[in-house]
C-alpha cells in the first residue's frame, strides 16, 4: 500500500485532525488527515480509494478498539473529526456520483430525549465506515423519519434513547415508520436498551456501541 | 441500633442489625414525582403533595410518613428548606397529576407543549423538557466555543447552567442573608428530632462541570488536546468547591454523617476517559476536596458516578471516596459478585440493591424479591452497603414493584 494513503490512515485511526492539531503529542507538526486527504486527491489517487483504502478501515480499526477498551470515547471522538477533515475534501465526489456509498443511514434521537453524544458519535463513525448519514437530530418524531424516508426511499433507521422513559417511544415510531414504508430496517441503540428489548418492540438489530452498528448495516449490505 | 448508628456500622464495615436503606437522600437515590405521585396514590396517601424539589430531573422529596413507613434510614438535610405551602406553587405533572414545584421555578409552555427555561433577559434559553420528557436538559453551554480568556465572568456564567441556576434545596437558599446560620440551625433541629443519619448533597463536581461549561462532546477531546486548558477550568472549579467545603465544614460538618459529591465518570461499556488521564487531571483534586472533608468535619465522603468505573475505583478510593452510588451493576465490569469481591473491604456500595432499567420497571413484584434478596444477600454481607435502586425510581416504576422492593429488604432483615 501506498504510503499517502498509509499516512492518512494513520491520522484518522489515531485522531491527527490537521497539522495544527496538537494531538497526538508524537505527530505534532506534522500534517493531519485534512492535509494528507487533499495530497492524496493532488496526487491523483481516486476518492473512492481514499475513501475504501484509508478512512473505512483506520475507522474500523478504531470502532474495533473501542469494543475492546484499548480506547475511550476522547480517541474516538478525535478520530472522527480526523475522519471529517478528510471528508471534506470528498464531498464534491459523493454529491458528482463518483463515489459510491454503502447505503443511506437515517440517524436520531426518540421523540421526548434530547440526549445525543451517543447518537452523534454513532454517525460520524457510520459515516466513516462509508454510508450516507441523515442526521435529524434530538426529539424526533415518526413524522420526520418518514420524511426522510420519502427522501432516501430504502435507507436504514437508527434510533437512540438514553431513559427507559423515552425508549417506549421506539415501539410505536417503528410501526408508524413501517405503515407508510414497509419493510424499513431498524437498529437501536442507547443505554438503558438491551438485544431483547430491541427484539421484543420489532427492531431489526441492537447497537451496543458504534462498531456494533457498522458491522450489522455492513452485513445486511453485503 | 438507631437509623443513624446501623447507616454508620455499615460505612465502618460492621455488619449493622439490620441492612441500612435509603430513598429519597441524594438525588440519585430518589424518586421521580411521577413514581412517587403514583405511589402514593397506590398506598391510599394522596392527601400527600407530590412536591418537586429537584425540578431538573423532576424528582419528588418523599413525606416523612413515607420514610418511616419504609424504614428508611437517612435523610437529605436540604428537606428542612421550603417547609411552608406557600414555598410552593401547583403544577401538573407529564401523566396529568398534581404537583408542586418551589416558587422560583416558572418554566414556560410552549405552544408544541415542551417548557423552557429563560435567563433574565427572556431570551437566552437554559433548559428546556420537551413534550411528555421528564426530564429538563441544559441547552446553554457557556463555553462552547472555546475557554475564555480569563476567568472573571465564570460565577455568573456557573449560574446559566442548569444544574446551578435551577438546583434543589438547601442550595437554592444559598443566597439568602443568614443562609449558613439558617443550615446550621435547621440541621442541629433535624438531628435532635430524628435518630436518622443526616446526608449533605454539595456536588463539588470536576468533570461534569467541564462537560456543563464545554457541552460534553467538547471537554471529552480537551482531555487529551488542551490537557492545560482543562487544568485550568478545574483549578477554577477546585478553588470554588473548597470555598463552599470550608463553609460547609463549619456550618454543618460537626453534625451531617455524609457529605455527597457527583462526578459521572462512567457510560454504560466503560468509563469515559482512560484511568491514566482520571489520574493526572482529576485524582488530584478529588482528593484535595475528599482531605479537605476528612480534616475539618465528621462527614464521611461519599461520590455519586453513574456507569462503568470499576477500573477508576482503585484511584477513586486512594483519592479518600468511602462511598459508591448508584452501583451501576448493569454495566460492562460492574457485576454485585465482582465490585463486593474486589473492593467490598475498601469502600461501601450505596445502590445496586435493584435494576431500575429492566427488573424493578418492567418485572414482576415477585422478580423484583427475588432481585432484592439476591443482591442483598450478595451485597451486605460484612456491612459496606446501604440498600439502594440503581439511581433514581424513574415514572416507569409501578408503585407495586416499589412495595415489593421494600418487603424484600423486611424480609431479608427479619432473617
Amino acid at each position: 500500500m501506498n504510503d499517502l494513503i498509509d499516512k492518512l490512515g494513520e491520522c484518522v485511526e489515531f485522531g491527527k485532525i490537521n497539522q495544527a492539531s496538537p494531538y497526538p503529542p508524537t505527530m505534532k507538526g506534522m500534517p493531519g488527515a485534512d492535509e494528507l486527504t487533499k495530497e492524496a486527491l493532488e496526487a491523483g489517487f481516486s476518492p473512492q480509494m481514499i475513501l475504501n483504502e484509508a478512512l473505512i478501515p483506520a475507522m474500523n480499526r478504531v470502532g474495533n478498539k473501542f469494543t475492546e477498551g484499548k480506547i475511550f470515547v476522547p480517541q474516538m471522538l478525535l478520530s472522527a473529526k480526523a475522519m471529517n477533515s478528510a471528508m471534506k475534501h470528498l464531498k464534491p465526489y459523493f454529491q458528482n456520483g463518483e463515489i459510491r456509498r454503502k447505503g443511506v443511514f437515517i440517524i436520531g434521537t426518540v421523540q421526548g430525549d434530547l440526549h445525543d453524544i451517543g447518537k452523534n458519535l454513532t454517525g460520524m463513525m457510520v459515516e466513516g465506515a462509508g454510508w450516507e448519514v441523515i442526521d435529524l437530530g434530538t426529539d424526533v418524531s415518526a413524522e420526520k423519519y418518514i420524511q426522510a424516508l420519502d427522501e432516501h426511499p430504502g435507507a436504514v433507521c437508527g434510533m437512540s434513547a438514553l431513559l427507559t422513559t423515552t425508549m417506549s417511544n421506539m415501539q410505536p415510531m417503528i410501526a408508524a415508520i413501517r405503515e407508510k414504508h414497509p419493510g424499513t430496517k431498524v437498529i437501536v441503540g442507547g443505554a438503558p436498551l438491551n438485544a431483547e428489548f430491541a427484539r421484543q418492540i420489532g427492531a431489526d438489530a441492537y447497537g451496543r456501541d458504534p462498531q456494533d452498528d457498522i458491522n450489522w448495516l455492513d452485513s445486511i449490505v453485503a | 441500633m438507631t437509623s443513624r448508628e446501623r447507616v454508620l456500622a455499615a460505612i465502618a464495615h460492621k455488619e449493622p442489625d439490620r441492612v441500612p436503606v435509603d430513598m429519597g437522600a441524594t438525588p440519585s437515590s430518589g424518586i421521580s414525582a411521577i413514581a412517587y405521585s403514583n405511589l402514593v396514590k397506590y398506598l391510599g396517601r394522596d392527601d400527600l403533595p407530590v412536591q418537586i424539589y429537584d425540578v431538573v430531573q423532576q424528582l419528588a422529596q418523599p413525606d416523612m410518613s413515607i420514610i418511616d413507613r419504609f424504614g428508611i434510614d437517612v435523610l437529605d438535610i436540604g428537606r428542612t428548606f421550603n417547609t411552608q405551602p406557600s414555598d410552593w406553587h401547583e403544577t401538573v405533572l407529564a401523566n396529568g397529576d398534581k404537583a408542586f414545584y418551589p416558587v422560583w421555578f416558572n418554566p414556560v409552555l410552549q405552544p408544541n407543549g415542551s417548557y423552557h427555561c429563560y435567563d433574565t433577559d427572556g431570551k437566552r434559553l437554559l433548559a428546556m423538557m420537551p413534550k411528555g420528557a421528564t426530564f429538563f436538559d441544559q441547552s446553554y453551554f457557556p463555553y462552547v466555543d472555546g475557554y475564555p480568556e480569563n476567568y472573571n465572568g465564570l460565577d455568573e456564567e456557573m449560574g446559566r447552567v442548569l444544574w446551578s441556576r435551577y438546583v434543589h434545596s438547601p442550595w437554592d437558599h444559598a443566597a439568602d442573608p443568614g443562609f449558613w446560620e439558617q443550615l446550621r440551625k435547621n440541621t442541629l433541629h433535624l438531628r435532635e428530632t430524628t435518630d436518622k443519619a443526616l446526608m449533605i448533597v454539595c456536588g463539588c463536581n470536576l468533570f461534569e462541570w467541564g462537560t456543563f461549561l464545554r457541552r460534553m462532546d467538547n471537554f471529552l477531546m480537551d482531555l487529551l488536546c488542551e490537557p492545560d486548558q482543562v487544568a485550568r477550568v478545574l483549578d477554577q472549579l477546585l478553588e470554588r468547591h473548597l470555598a463552599t467545603l470550608e463553609k460547609v465544614c463549619e456550618a454543618v460538618g460537626d453534625i451531617v454523617d455524609i457529605i455527597r459529591f457527583g462526578d459521572d465518570l462512567g457510560m454504560t461499556t466503560g468509563p469515559f476517559m482512560d484511568p491514566d488521564t482520571y489520574k493526572m487531571l482529576f485524582k488530584p483534586r478529588h482528593k484535595q476536596l475528599c482531605d479537605y472533608v476528612k480534616s475539618h468535619s465528621q462527614m464521611h465522603t461519599f461520590i455519586h458516578s453513574c456507569g462503568s468505573i470499576s477500573s477508576l475505583m482503585p484511584d477513586l478510593i486512594d483519592a479518600g471516596i468511602e462511598i459508591f452510588n448508584p452501583v451501576q451493576t448493569n454495566a460492562v465490569n460492574m457485576e454485585p459478585e465482582f465490585l463486593k469481591k474486589e473492593f467490598g473491604q475498601d469502600c461501601t456500595f450505596w445502590g445496586g440493591g435493584v435494576e431500575t432499567v429492566g427488573t424493578l420497571n418492567n418485572g414482576t413484584p415477585e422478580q423484583v424479591r427475588e432481585q432484592v434478596l439476591q443482591r442483598l444477600e450478595i451485597m451486605s454481607a460484612g456491612g459496606g452497603f446501604i440498600f439502594n435502586t440503581v439511581h433514581n425510581i424513574l415514572p416507569d416504576v409501578p408503585p407495586a414493584n416499589i412495595v415489593a422492593m421494600f418487603e424484600a429488604v423486611k424480609e431479608f432483615n427479619g432473617k
